[in-house]
């Protein structure tokens, strides 16, 4: 009887706890989501090489690596268009008959934009884009920069190079609807940051206010097929350690949508590394080796190689050119970095081939899904 | 004219009603009004703060063929979108289910390729889409066990070795017991008590532990388990009470009569059939709410063996179940203590049933901890434990403290003191045997 009694009161106790314990379990919920869900999608992840599993799911797939399916409005720049473009200014001629080249920089921080497939970041940024605009000129132009702080912090536009101590950006602080021009005889040739020096430093740079400008020396280089690279990242979770690093923003962009390129034609990447918080960046070229010109201030290059290592602000003219068509790896050699985004591909086509091949995006994403999952190097 | 006086007739009290009803709702039509000030027109004085994502990796799996599962909640006050998964802070390829989109307190299960090795550890981590990182670190890899028959059996063997085999040689104590003295058995008792105060404060030790490392903290973890440990309590007190009224009316007089007869120690002191009733019959349900607290201590001892094996927290060794096979011997000792008075053949069949009662949780407890663990549940299961025996404790005294009640001296007792601190450093010392 007492026993009965007690059975009775235990079995009630447990017949409760393993109904809130089912209730919560993953698999009551993985049945009534599978109940739910009347069109199943169905994806495969993995299974790309020996160890990664293969797994078909009928949830979202996260791959930054592979794909990128964000909505485009909402990035913070199109790397695609950003590589190849140079603003050379409004240009206009002075009494002595130099040239004169006009840019404007609009700096906000008011926005919140993706930054990597699925994150979103509140970004501060010249002209809306990062990193903002890459700007031109010829040795002897006078460079003219009307800046506008349309934020609501203050900005400033601080630029490497040779200039007069109030065109540096560091005391003459802009704030918030504020405007100032900036003048410069182009002088040394080269490439050359610039950036916002309004404390806290980190802060404005982490954040996105910088961009490249080329100074080009009289006797124009050889022609080439010239792109720019800046080396960035971001700590989206402001613990002083980036979360995310690229060339040009967005993570594994150039994995998905390689950069193309042709067999034996001269390729000038303008490089600068604007990676905050980490001591070091680099830069390493698959299949191929590349003359480097350290600052792009010299016409004799420094070294033959395929590693260059830069710490922040510095910034080099890399010459290459492919002898093989086909698909190469560039990617910084702190694999860390690599494998948080920073890693690329140059498509070699053989000029002969090319044809209606272009742009057929889905051939390019099974050709790099194999590859996604290991890094050689 | 006369429905009219029926009518007036049944107004008032219909009338009455509706007042009490509206009286009662009056606090909640305030209530619902303050609510939707708060979220119309008064949402502009009251924004304070920026609400912050936070998402729990409630657990993860190494599965065989090269993937690795987080088991994920929204554990924040906002809704939020889970942007990427990583291994070790290395971005990779992961799908997500049922969708990348939680709503509060919504679970997700993260499916990430990955080549993991055995042993290894390894920090899995999810980035929402405002890009704030959270991970839960794994100090030792496992294949995760899956439940088919070669596992169940793996598990059940695990949970007999230290669960029943300890609790049913323990129980052999009996005859030992029945042949002290009354201020031995005082001490044996006590010893008891000690025993399974250790019991109930370790649980609770226990589930507090989990409730910070990997409950959310939304889920209020320990205050769930004052909750639970006390209402389990509560619970049990009113159970055992209605027990020995139930008893009492339950049996004839000839019975009692036949039982008390054994009981010569007590008879004595017994002044009337029903006090001696409820000492014959008290001893018999202590040792059964004793057995069923440690069975629920056991159940979550085995859940946390189960869990452990597969989170890959401790290697499961000989060493390890040797100390707890030696820790829960001491459980036996715990059941039979209350029963020294008790004639023994009559036992016997009930004395198994208590030993298993203890002891197979235990086994329960490894499947369950193994093959669907769950913290939330892991600490209810820990404090129903701590209340069961926390309850049992205070029976016993009780008990004690009614024989002596002449006396009126239970805690300057020097064998009931030096009991119970034997009891506790007996749980202490062998329980140092277990590595953890």
């Amino acid at each position: 009887m007492i026993t009965v009694k007690v059975i009775v009161v235990v079995a009630v106790a447990a017949a409760v706890l393993s109904t809130a314990f089912a209730v919560g379990s993953q698999s009551f919920v993985d049945f009534l989501a599978t109940a739910q869900d009347a069109e199943l999608r169905k994806n495969t992840i993995g299974g790309h090489s020996a160890g990664y599993g293969l797994h078909e799911t009928s949830g979202d797939v996260l791959d930054p690596i592979s794909s990128y399916n964000t909505a485009s409005e909402e990035v913070i720049i199109d790397p695609d268009n950003y590589l190849r473009s140079f603003d050379y200014g409004r240009i206009s001629t002075l009494a002595d008959g130099s040239t004169v080249r006009e840019f404007t920089l609009v700096a906000d921080d008011r926005q919140t934009m993706e930054i990597a497939p699925g994150v979103f970041y509140n970004v501060w940024a010249f002209n809306g884009t990062i990193p903002g605009p890459t700007l031109r000129a010829t040795e002897g132009d006078l460079i003219r920069i009307n800046f506008i702080n349309n934020g609501s912090k203050p900005h400033t536009i601080h630029t490497h190079g040779i200039h007069k101590a109030e065109m540096d950006g560091v005391f003459e602080i802009i704030n918030p609807r504020g405007k100032f021009v900036y003048e410069f005889y182009a002088e040394a040739f080269g490439v050359y940051p610039y950036h916002c020096h309004v404390t806290p430093i980190e802060e404005h740079i982490s954040h996105g206010l910088y961009g490249a400008y080329i100074i080009d020396p009289k006797t124009p280089r050889p022609e080439a097929d010239e792109m720019v690279m800046i080396m960035n990242g971001f700590d989206t979770d402001f613990d002083t350690e980036n979360n995310f690093y690229a060339v040009n923003t967005i993570p594994y962009y150039y994995m998905h949508h390689p950069i193309e390129i042709e067999e034996d034609k001269l390729v000038r990447v303008y490089l600068v590394n604007m990676l905050e918080f980490d001591q070091i960046n680099n830069f390493h070229l698959h299949g191929n080796l590349y003359q480097l010109y350290r600052s792009g201030t010299s016409m004799v290059p420094n070294e033959y190689t395929d590693m260059v290592t830069m710490s922040q602000g510095e910034r080099a003219i890399l010459e290459f050119s492919y002898k093989y068509p086909g698909q190469y790896m560039f990617h910084a050699h702190k694999t860390e970095f690599a494998e948080k985004g920073w890693m690329g591909l140059f498509m070699v086509k053989d000029p002969a081939q090319t044809g209606g091949s272009d742009g057929s995006n889905s051939s390019r994403l099974l050709e790099t899904k194999t590859i996604s999952g290991g890094l050689s190097s | 004219m006369e429905k009219d006086e029926i009518h007036r007739r049944l107004q008032p009290r219909w009338f009455a009603s509706a007042k009490m009803v509206a009286v009662a709702l009056v606090p909640l039509v305030v209530l619902a009004a303050m609510i939707a000030f708060i979220f119309g027109p008064g949402q502009q004085f009251l924004g304070a703060g920026t609400p912050l994502p936070e998402i729990s990796i409630e657990r993860i799996e190494f599965q065989e063929d090269g993937r690795i599962i987080a088991f994920i909640r929204n554990t924040g006050p906002i809704d939020v979108t889970v942007a990427q998964a990583d291994v070790n802070d290395r971005i990779q390829q992961a799908a997500i289910e049922p969708s990348k989109e939680l709503p509060r307190l919504a679970e997700a299960k993260v499916i990430i390729p990955f080549p993991w090795n055995e042993g290894e550890p390894y920090d899995i981590g999810v980035t929402s889409s405002d890009g704030t990182r959270f991970s839960k670190s794994v100090n030792a890899a496992a294949l995760a066990r899956t439940p088919d028959i070669g596992q169940a059996a793996f598990f059940g063997l695990i949970g007999t070795y230290v669960g029943v085999i300890p609790v049913l040689a323990g129980l052999l104590w009996l005859p030992f017991i029945k042949r002290l003295s009354l201020p031995k058995y005082r001490f044996f008792l006590s010893l008891t008590a000690g025993l399974l105060v250790f019991l109930g404060i370790d649980a609770l030790v226990e589930g507090s532990e989990i409730a910070a490392e990997s409950v959310a903290g939304v889920f209020n973890g320990q205050i769930l388990i004052a909750l639970v440990t006390i209402l389990s309590f509560l619970a049990l007190m009113y159970a055992s009470v209605k027990m020995g009224e139930r008893s009492k009316k339950g049996r004839t007089a000839e019975e009692v009569d036949k039982l008390s007869s054994y009981d010569s120690m007590h008879a004595s002191q017994a002044k009337t059939l029903d006090q001696q009733h409820h000492l014959v019959v008290k001893p018999v349900a202590i040792a059964l709410m004793i057995s069923i607290g440690i069975g629920l201590h056991n159940f979550g001892e085995g859940l946390a063996i189960g869990a452990s094996v597969v989170l890959g927290e401790i290697a499961l060794s000989t060493f390890l179940i040797v100390g707890f096979m030696i820790h829960n011997t001491t459980e036996g000792l715990a059941i039979v203590s209350p029963l020294a008075k008790t004639k023994v053949r009559r036992m016997v069949g009930k004395l198994i049933i208590m030993g298993l009662i203890a002891g197979v949780p235990t086994i329960f407890g490894t499947w369950i901890g193994g093959f669907i663990y769950s913290p939330v549940a892991a600490i209810i299961f820990l404090s129903i434990g701590a209340g069961a025996i926390l309850q049992v404790v205070f029976l016993i005294y009780q008990g004690m403290a009614r024989a002596e009640a002449e006396k009126g001296r239970i805690m300057s007792d020097a064998s009931i003191i030096a009991g119970f601190a034997a009891g506790m450093l007996i749980m202490y010392v062998t329980g140092l045997m277990i590595p953890s």
